[in-house]
Protein backbone atom coordinates (compact mmCIF):
# COMPACT_ATOMS: atom_id res chain seq x y z
CA UNK A 1 0.00 0.00 0.00
CA UNK A 2 2.39 2.49 1.14
CA UNK A 3 5.06 1.10 -2.12
CA UNK A 4 2.08 1.91 -3.89
CA UNK A 5 1.31 5.34 -2.41
CA UNK A 6 5.10 6.53 -3.40
CA UNK A 7 5.55 4.78 -6.58
CA UNK A 8 2.27 6.50 -7.98
CA UNK A 9 1.79 9.81 -6.31
CA UNK A 10 0.25 11.20 -9.23
CA UNK A 11 -3.01 8.44 -9.27
CA UNK A 12 -3.58 9.79 -5.45
CA UNK A 13 -3.62 13.01 -6.78
CA UNK A 14 -5.85 12.55 -9.41
CA UNK A 15 -8.51 10.93 -7.83
CA UNK A 16 -8.73 13.30 -5.16
CA UNK A 17 -8.96 16.61 -7.20
CA UNK A 18 -11.82 14.35 -9.76
CA UNK A 19 -13.79 13.08 -6.23
CA UNK A 20 -13.67 17.23 -5.32
CA UNK A 21 -14.56 18.14 -8.13
CA UNK A 22 -17.14 15.26 -8.59
CA UNK A 23 -18.05 16.89 -5.01
CA UNK A 24 -18.13 20.32 -6.08
CA UNK A 25 -20.46 19.57 -9.01
CA UNK A 26 -22.91 17.81 -7.13
CA UNK A 27 -25.92 19.58 -6.23
CA UNK A 28 -26.07 20.28 -2.60
CA UNK A 29 -28.71 18.88 -0.12
CA UNK A 30 -30.70 22.28 -0.21
CA UNK A 31 -32.96 22.07 -3.21
CA UNK A 32 -31.84 26.18 -3.70
CA UNK A 33 -28.58 26.27 -3.19
CA UNK A 34 -26.18 26.82 -6.11
CA UNK A 35 -22.25 26.89 -6.79
CA UNK A 36 -20.52 28.31 -9.16
CA UNK A 37 -19.67 25.45 -11.85
CA UNK A 38 -16.20 26.90 -12.50
CA UNK A 39 -13.87 25.88 -9.81
CA UNK A 40 -15.99 22.50 -9.94
CA UNK A 41 -15.26 21.70 -13.22
CA UNK A 42 -11.44 22.83 -13.41
CA UNK A 43 -11.07 20.32 -10.00
CA UNK A 44 -12.65 17.57 -12.58
CA UNK A 45 -10.10 18.66 -15.53
CA UNK A 46 -7.14 18.87 -13.42
CA UNK A 47 -8.05 15.46 -12.05
CA UNK A 48 -8.61 13.93 -14.87
CA UNK A 49 -5.91 14.52 -16.01
CA UNK A 50 -3.42 13.49 -13.61
CA UNK A 51 -5.56 10.16 -13.48
CA UNK A 52 -5.10 9.68 -17.12
CA UNK A 53 -1.13 10.65 -17.46
CA UNK A 54 -0.91 7.89 -14.07
CA UNK A 55 -1.74 5.41 -16.49
CA UNK A 56 1.33 4.94 -17.61
CA UNK A 57 3.50 5.66 -21.22
CA UNK A 58 3.24 3.25 -23.69
CA UNK A 59 4.82 3.24 -27.23
CA UNK A 60 1.86 3.64 -29.11
CA UNK A 61 1.67 6.20 -32.50
CA UNK A 62 0.94 9.98 -31.66
CA UNK A 63 -2.10 9.60 -33.76
CA UNK A 64 -3.60 6.94 -31.13
CA UNK A 65 -2.50 8.91 -28.19
CA UNK A 66 -3.96 11.79 -28.99
CA UNK A 67 -7.49 10.01 -29.50
CA UNK A 68 -7.20 8.24 -26.56
CA UNK A 69 -6.45 10.71 -24.88
CA UNK A 70 -9.51 13.09 -26.12
CA UNK A 71 -12.05 9.87 -25.50
CA UNK A 72 -11.26 8.98 -22.26
CA UNK A 73 -11.23 12.70 -20.93
CA UNK A 74 -14.35 13.45 -22.71
CA UNK A 75 -16.11 9.81 -21.79
CA UNK A 76 -15.16 10.72 -18.13
CA UNK A 77 -15.81 14.74 -17.96
CA UNK A 78 -19.67 13.72 -19.69
CA UNK A 79 -19.92 10.71 -17.11
CA UNK A 80 -19.31 13.63 -14.19
CA UNK A 81 -21.45 16.18 -15.98
CA UNK A 82 -24.23 13.74 -16.73
CA UNK A 83 -24.27 12.60 -13.13
CA UNK A 84 -24.08 16.18 -11.84
CA UNK A 85 -26.66 17.81 -14.49
CA UNK A 86 -29.76 19.11 -12.60
CA UNK A 87 -31.66 18.99 -15.23
CA UNK A 88 -32.39 15.36 -17.07
CA UNK A 89 -32.20 16.61 -20.14
CA UNK A 90 -28.83 17.64 -19.92
CA UNK A 91 -28.26 14.68 -18.18
CA UNK A 92 -29.49 12.00 -20.98
CA UNK A 93 -27.70 14.20 -23.66
CA UNK A 94 -24.50 14.14 -21.36
CA UNK A 95 -25.03 10.46 -20.87
CA UNK A 96 -25.34 10.39 -25.29
CA UNK A 97 -21.66 12.16 -25.42
CA UNK A 98 -20.25 9.20 -23.02
CA UNK A 99 -21.50 6.92 -24.83
CA UNK A 100 -20.19 8.35 -28.44
CA UNK A 101 -16.85 8.90 -26.31
CA UNK A 102 -16.88 5.24 -25.52
CA UNK A 103 -17.67 4.00 -28.62
CA UNK A 104 -14.61 5.94 -29.89
CA UNK A 105 -12.53 3.92 -27.56
CA UNK A 106 -13.97 1.07 -28.46
CA UNK A 107 -12.70 1.84 -32.45
CA UNK A 108 -9.36 2.33 -30.38
CA UNK A 109 -9.43 -0.85 -29.16
CA UNK A 110 -10.12 -2.60 -32.55
CA UNK A 111 -13.67 -3.28 -31.93
CA UNK A 112 -15.61 -1.11 -34.35
CA UNK A 113 -18.69 -3.43 -34.89
CA UNK A 114 -19.07 -3.00 -31.37
CA UNK A 115 -18.69 0.69 -31.61
CA UNK A 116 -20.94 0.55 -34.16
CA UNK A 117 -24.04 -1.44 -32.10
CA UNK A 118 -23.37 0.70 -29.28
CA UNK A 119 -23.75 3.69 -31.38
CA UNK A 120 -27.49 2.60 -32.76
CA UNK A 121 -28.86 0.84 -29.73
CA UNK A 122 -27.51 3.41 -27.27
CA UNK A 123 -27.53 7.06 -29.19
CA UNK A 124 -30.54 5.52 -31.83
CA UNK A 125 -32.70 4.08 -29.07
CA UNK A 126 -31.95 4.47 -25.67
CA UNK A 127 -30.94 7.83 -25.55
CA UNK A 128 -34.37 8.39 -27.40
CA UNK A 129 -36.70 6.57 -25.50
CA UNK A 130 -35.34 8.66 -22.54
CA UNK A 131 -36.08 11.66 -24.19
CA UNK A 132 -39.65 10.90 -24.48
CA UNK A 133 -40.27 8.89 -21.46
CA UNK A 134 -38.42 12.31 -19.66
CA UNK A 135 -40.60 15.13 -21.74
CA UNK A 136 -43.57 12.89 -20.84
CA UNK A 137 -43.02 12.78 -17.12
CA UNK A 138 -41.13 16.16 -17.04
CA UNK A 139 -43.06 18.67 -14.57
CA UNK A 140 -43.17 22.10 -15.35
CA UNK A 141 -40.19 24.22 -14.00
CA UNK A 142 -37.19 22.10 -12.35
CA UNK A 143 -38.48 19.55 -9.85
CA UNK A 144 -37.12 19.85 -6.16
CA UNK A 145 -35.95 16.25 -6.23
CA UNK A 146 -33.73 16.85 -9.29
CA UNK A 147 -31.81 19.85 -7.23
CA UNK A 148 -30.69 17.92 -4.40
CA UNK A 149 -28.74 15.13 -3.85
CA UNK A 150 -28.67 12.35 -0.94
CA UNK A 151 -25.12 11.24 0.75
CA UNK A 152 -23.46 12.71 -1.98
CA UNK A 153 -20.05 12.88 0.25
CA UNK A 154 -20.80 9.40 1.78
CA UNK A 155 -21.49 8.08 -1.87
CA UNK A 156 -18.55 10.08 -3.35
CA UNK A 157 -15.60 9.27 -0.81
CA UNK A 158 -16.59 5.34 -1.35
CA UNK A 159 -16.74 5.15 -4.60
CA UNK A 160 -13.59 6.88 -5.19
CA UNK A 161 -11.57 4.57 -2.96
CA UNK A 162 -13.23 1.92 -4.68
CA UNK A 163 -11.30 3.37 -7.96
CA UNK A 164 -8.51 3.62 -5.95
CA UNK A 165 -8.29 0.20 -5.24
CA UNK A 166 -8.75 -0.79 -8.18
CA UNK A 167 -6.51 1.35 -9.63
CA UNK A 168 -3.80 -0.33 -6.77
CA UNK A 169 -4.39 -3.51 -7.85
CA UNK A 170 -4.22 -3.20 -11.75
CA UNK A 171 -0.76 -1.10 -10.89
CA UNK A 172 1.23 -3.90 -9.14
CA UNK A 173 4.04 -4.58 -11.11
CA UNK A 174 3.75 -8.78 -10.55
CA UNK A 175 0.14 -8.40 -11.92
CA UNK A 176 0.05 -10.48 -14.84
CA UNK A 177 -3.59 -11.18 -15.75
CA UNK A 178 -4.10 -12.72 -19.44
CA UNK A 179 -1.26 -14.06 -21.42
CA UNK A 180 -2.00 -14.42 -25.11
CA UNK A 181 -3.87 -17.58 -25.76
CA UNK A 182 -1.71 -19.75 -27.90
CA UNK A 183 -3.52 -20.24 -31.06
CA UNK A 184 -4.83 -24.37 -31.14
CA UNK A 185 -5.06 -24.69 -34.73
CA UNK A 186 -6.58 -28.74 -34.52
CA UNK A 187 -4.31 -30.60 -36.70
CA UNK A 188 -5.96 -33.23 -37.41
CA UNK A 189 -5.97 -36.24 -35.07
CA UNK A 190 -2.19 -35.60 -34.60
CA UNK A 191 -2.59 -32.98 -31.40
CA UNK A 192 -1.92 -34.53 -28.57
CA UNK A 193 -4.00 -34.24 -25.56
CA UNK A 194 -1.09 -32.48 -23.34
CA UNK A 195 -0.86 -29.36 -25.63
CA UNK A 196 -4.38 -29.36 -26.41
CA UNK A 197 -4.66 -28.85 -22.52
CA UNK A 198 -1.51 -26.92 -22.42
CA UNK A 199 -3.42 -24.45 -24.70
CA UNK A 200 -6.71 -24.51 -22.97
CA UNK A 201 -5.25 -23.20 -19.43
CA UNK A 202 -2.27 -21.19 -20.73
CA UNK A 203 -5.53 -18.08 -19.79
CA UNK A 204 -5.53 -19.64 -16.18
CA UNK A 205 -3.28 -19.24 -13.31
CA UNK A 206 -1.41 -22.75 -11.87
CA UNK A 207 -4.40 -24.40 -10.35
CA UNK A 208 -5.82 -25.59 -13.21
CA UNK A 209 -3.15 -27.84 -13.55
CA UNK A 210 -4.81 -30.18 -10.71
CA UNK A 211 -7.58 -29.92 -12.70
CA UNK A 212 -6.88 -30.67 -16.38
CA UNK A 213 -6.19 -34.22 -16.37
CA UNK A 214 -10.10 -35.48 -15.28
CA UNK A 215 -11.39 -33.03 -17.96
CA UNK A 216 -8.85 -34.22 -20.58
CA UNK A 217 -10.15 -37.60 -19.47
CA UNK A 218 -13.84 -36.84 -20.19
CA UNK A 219 -13.64 -34.69 -23.71
CA UNK A 220 -10.28 -36.77 -24.91
CA UNK A 221 -8.67 -34.45 -28.24
CA UNK A 222 -11.24 -32.22 -28.76
CA UNK A 223 -10.12 -30.02 -31.29
CA UNK A 224 -10.09 -26.86 -30.74
CA UNK A 225 -10.09 -24.49 -27.43
CA UNK A 226 -12.28 -23.49 -24.90
CA UNK A 227 -12.31 -19.91 -26.29
CA UNK A 228 -12.50 -19.26 -29.59
CA UNK A 229 -9.00 -17.82 -30.43
CA UNK A 230 -8.32 -15.63 -33.12
CA UNK A 231 -7.55 -17.12 -36.54
CA UNK A 232 -3.82 -16.44 -36.85
CA UNK A 233 -5.06 -15.04 -40.40
CA UNK A 234 -8.08 -12.74 -38.46
CA UNK A 235 -7.25 -9.90 -36.18
CA UNK A 236 -9.25 -9.85 -33.23
CA UNK A 237 -12.40 -7.87 -33.74
CA UNK A 238 -12.39 -8.56 -37.70
CA UNK A 239 -15.82 -8.81 -38.66
CA UNK A 240 -15.47 -11.81 -40.31
CA UNK A 241 -14.11 -13.85 -37.01
CA UNK A 242 -16.12 -12.22 -34.53
CA UNK A 243 -19.60 -13.09 -36.95
CA UNK A 244 -18.07 -16.52 -37.03
CA UNK A 245 -17.72 -17.54 -33.62
CA UNK A 246 -21.19 -15.37 -32.78
CA UNK A 247 -22.87 -17.61 -35.12
CA UNK A 248 -21.29 -21.18 -34.75
CA UNK A 249 -19.89 -21.15 -31.09
CA UNK A 250 -22.40 -18.96 -29.23
CA UNK A 251 -25.50 -19.51 -31.92
CA UNK A 252 -27.49 -21.25 -28.82
CA UNK A 253 -26.87 -17.53 -26.79
CA UNK A 254 -27.89 -15.74 -29.67
CA UNK A 255 -31.02 -17.64 -30.06
CA UNK A 256 -31.13 -16.88 -26.58
CA UNK A 257 -30.85 -13.34 -26.54
CA UNK A 258 -32.97 -13.10 -29.26
CA UNK A 259 -36.29 -14.81 -26.87
CA UNK A 260 -34.78 -12.28 -24.23
CA UNK A 261 -35.41 -9.43 -26.48
CA UNK A 262 -38.84 -10.34 -27.38
CA UNK A 263 -39.86 -11.74 -23.74
CA UNK A 264 -38.40 -8.07 -22.65
CA UNK A 265 -41.00 -6.36 -25.55
CA UNK A 266 -43.69 -8.36 -24.30
CA UNK A 267 -43.51 -7.54 -20.55
CA UNK A 268 -42.71 -3.44 -21.49
CA UNK A 269 -46.24 -3.17 -23.36
CA UNK A 270 -47.86 -5.15 -20.46
CA UNK A 271 -46.36 -2.81 -17.97
CA UNK A 272 -47.05 -0.01 -19.79
CA UNK A 273 -49.99 2.20 -18.98
CA UNK A 274 -52.84 1.51 -20.71
CA UNK A 275 -55.30 4.31 -22.43
CA UNK A 276 -58.16 3.47 -20.79
CA UNK A 277 -56.59 3.92 -17.53
CA UNK A 278 -56.51 7.41 -18.39
CA UNK A 279 -54.10 10.23 -19.44
CA UNK A 280 -50.47 9.59 -17.80
CA UNK B 1 -1.30 -6.79 -19.78
CA UNK B 2 0.66 -3.42 -21.58
CA UNK B 3 0.27 0.06 -19.94
CA UNK B 4 -2.35 0.46 -22.83
CA UNK B 5 -4.62 -2.06 -21.49
CA UNK B 6 -4.00 -0.77 -18.44
CA UNK B 7 -5.19 2.32 -18.89
CA UNK B 8 -8.39 0.90 -20.78
CA UNK B 9 -8.98 -1.06 -17.78
CA UNK B 10 -8.56 2.00 -15.24
CA UNK B 11 -10.82 4.56 -17.66
CA UNK B 12 -13.82 1.51 -17.13
CA UNK B 13 -13.04 1.61 -13.75
CA UNK B 14 -13.98 5.33 -13.47
CA UNK B 15 -16.80 5.15 -15.95
CA UNK B 16 -18.23 2.43 -13.81
CA UNK B 17 -17.79 4.14 -10.60
CA UNK B 18 -18.79 7.29 -12.18
CA UNK B 19 -22.40 5.26 -12.59
CA UNK B 20 -22.37 4.21 -9.07
CA UNK B 21 -21.98 7.71 -7.33
CA UNK B 22 -24.94 8.76 -10.12
CA UNK B 23 -27.03 5.68 -8.95
CA UNK B 24 -26.26 6.41 -5.28
CA UNK B 25 -26.98 10.23 -5.09
CA UNK B 26 -29.98 11.13 -7.72
CA UNK B 27 -33.05 11.11 -6.29
CA UNK B 28 -34.56 10.83 -10.25
CA UNK B 29 -36.44 7.39 -11.42
CA UNK B 30 -34.35 8.00 -15.06
CA UNK B 31 -31.43 9.27 -13.89
CA UNK B 32 -31.12 6.12 -11.98
CA UNK B 33 -31.62 4.34 -14.76
CA UNK B 34 -29.33 6.44 -17.30
CA UNK B 35 -26.44 5.87 -13.81
CA UNK B 36 -26.78 2.15 -14.49
CA UNK B 37 -26.58 2.45 -18.21
CA UNK B 38 -23.23 4.40 -17.40
CA UNK B 39 -21.85 1.69 -15.44
CA UNK B 40 -22.67 -0.51 -18.18
CA UNK B 41 -20.37 1.35 -20.09
CA UNK B 42 -17.47 0.46 -18.13
CA UNK B 43 -18.34 -2.63 -17.79
CA UNK B 44 -18.45 -3.27 -21.56
CA UNK B 45 -14.95 -1.35 -21.49
CA UNK B 46 -13.44 -3.78 -19.33
CA UNK B 47 -14.76 -6.85 -21.15
CA UNK B 48 -13.73 -5.34 -24.22
CA UNK B 49 -10.30 -4.93 -23.00
CA UNK B 50 -9.79 -7.92 -21.44
CA UNK B 51 -10.37 -9.82 -24.75
CA UNK B 52 -7.50 -7.62 -26.12
CA UNK B 53 -5.56 -8.95 -23.54
CA UNK B 54 -6.37 -12.76 -24.33
CA UNK B 55 -6.62 -11.93 -28.02
CA UNK B 56 -9.62 -13.86 -28.18
CA UNK B 57 -13.12 -12.63 -29.59
CA UNK B 58 -14.88 -13.35 -25.96
CA UNK B 59 -14.36 -10.13 -25.24
CA UNK B 60 -16.62 -8.45 -27.77
CA UNK B 61 -19.06 -11.29 -28.17
CA UNK B 62 -20.08 -10.89 -24.47
CA UNK B 63 -20.12 -7.03 -25.11
CA UNK B 64 -22.42 -7.86 -27.56
CA UNK B 65 -24.83 -9.61 -24.76
CA UNK B 66 -24.59 -6.77 -22.27
CA UNK B 67 -25.48 -5.05 -25.04
CA UNK B 68 -28.54 -6.87 -25.73
CA UNK B 69 -29.38 -7.29 -22.46
CA UNK B 70 -29.31 -3.24 -21.26
CA UNK B 71 -31.63 -2.87 -24.63
CA UNK B 72 -33.82 -5.12 -22.55
CA UNK B 73 -33.33 -3.31 -19.43
CA UNK B 74 -34.24 -0.28 -20.97
CA UNK B 75 -37.31 -0.54 -21.74
CA UNK B 76 -38.94 -2.71 -19.10
CA UNK B 77 -37.35 0.47 -16.83
CA UNK B 78 -38.68 2.67 -18.63
CA UNK B 79 -42.14 1.57 -18.66
CA UNK B 80 -42.02 0.50 -15.27
CA UNK B 81 -41.09 4.25 -14.51
CA UNK B 82 -43.77 5.08 -16.55
CA UNK B 83 -46.48 3.39 -14.31
CA UNK B 84 -44.74 4.42 -11.21
CA UNK B 85 -45.15 7.98 -12.69
CA UNK B 86 -48.75 7.62 -13.25
CA UNK B 87 -49.57 6.88 -9.93
CA UNK B 88 -47.48 9.08 -8.12
CA UNK B 89 -47.08 11.63 -10.74
CA UNK B 90 -43.45 12.47 -9.55
CA UNK B 91 -40.43 10.94 -10.28
CA UNK B 92 -39.23 11.01 -6.83
CA UNK B 93 -37.57 7.79 -5.85
CA UNK B 94 -38.04 9.40 -2.23
CA UNK B 95 -41.63 8.72 -2.60
CA UNK B 96 -41.86 4.97 -2.95
CA UNK B 97 -39.50 4.38 0.19
CA UNK B 98 -41.68 2.67 1.68
CA UNK B 99 -43.22 0.20 -0.88
CA UNK B 100 -43.54 -3.37 0.62
CA UNK B 101 -45.69 -6.49 0.09
CA UNK B 102 -48.91 -5.32 2.27
CA UNK B 103 -48.26 -7.76 5.13
CA UNK B 104 -44.78 -6.59 5.76
CA UNK B 105 -43.86 -4.19 8.77
CA UNK B 106 -42.72 -1.09 7.36
CA UNK B 107 -38.98 -0.75 6.99
CA UNK B 108 -37.15 1.33 9.54
CA UNK B 109 -36.36 4.44 7.82
CA UNK B 110 -33.06 6.55 8.51
CA UNK B 111 -34.33 9.28 6.75
CA UNK B 112 -37.68 11.44 6.05
CA UNK B 113 -39.38 9.86 2.70
CA UNK B 114 -39.84 13.84 2.10
CA UNK B 115 -37.08 15.89 2.87
CA UNK B 116 -37.65 19.63 4.18
CA UNK B 117 -35.92 21.99 2.16
CA UNK B 118 -36.66 24.00 4.86
CA UNK B 119 -38.52 26.68 2.96
CA UNK B 120 -41.43 25.24 4.89
CA UNK B 121 -43.22 23.70 1.99
CA UNK B 122 -42.61 19.85 0.86
CA UNK B 123 -40.51 19.46 -2.18
CA UNK B 124 -43.13 19.12 -4.96
CA UNK B 125 -46.74 20.39 -3.70
CA UNK B 126 -48.05 23.14 -5.92
CA UNK B 127 -48.01 26.22 -3.98
CA UNK B 128 -50.79 29.16 -3.72
CA UNK B 129 -49.78 32.39 -5.16
CA UNK B 130 -51.56 35.47 -3.79
CA UNK B 131 -52.88 37.27 -7.46
CA UNK B 132 -55.21 40.06 -8.35
CA UNK B 133 -55.25 43.10 -6.81
CA UNK B 134 -55.08 43.35 -3.48
CA UNK B 135 -58.13 44.79 -1.57
CA UNK B 136 -57.76 47.45 0.14
CA UNK B 137 -60.12 46.51 2.77
CA UNK B 138 -60.32 43.03 2.68
CA UNK B 139 -62.20 41.79 5.52
CA UNK B 140 -66.28 41.05 6.41
CA UNK B 141 -68.02 40.19 3.69
CA UNK B 142 -71.80 40.70 3.96
CA UNK B 143 -72.60 37.27 4.02
CA UNK B 144 -70.65 36.88 7.18
CA UNK B 145 -71.58 39.93 8.61
CA UNK B 146 -75.02 38.99 8.35
CA UNK B 147 -74.43 35.47 9.76
CA UNK B 148 -72.56 36.85 12.78
CA UNK B 149 -75.50 39.67 13.54
CA UNK B 150 -78.58 37.15 13.16
CA UNK B 151 -76.35 34.67 15.76
CA UNK B 152 -76.21 37.23 17.87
Amino acid sequence: MMDWLQAHPMTVVGLVLWAVGVLWLMPGKQAGSTRPKIPGLLFTAAGLFAFCLSCGKPQTQLADEVMFWVFAVSALLCGVLMITAKNPVYAALWFALATLATCGLFLLQSAPFLAAATIIVYAGAVIVTFLFVIMLAQQSGAAGYDQKSGQSVMATISAFVLLGAVAMTLQQEKLEIGVPVVVAKAKGAGTSAAANSENMISMVPAPADSLSPSSEAKAPAKPGNLLSAADPDHAVGDLKGLGRSLFSDYLFAVELAGTLLLVASIGAIALAPRREQGAL
Amino acid sequence: MTPEDLRFLLVGAGLFILGAIGFLTRRNLILMVLSAELMMHGVSMTLVTFGRIHQTQEGQIFTIFTLTVAACEAGLALALVLSLYRKSHSLDINLWSELREPDMPAPVQDAPARIDDGSGSYGDTPKLTPAGIAPKDPPRTKSSAGASSART
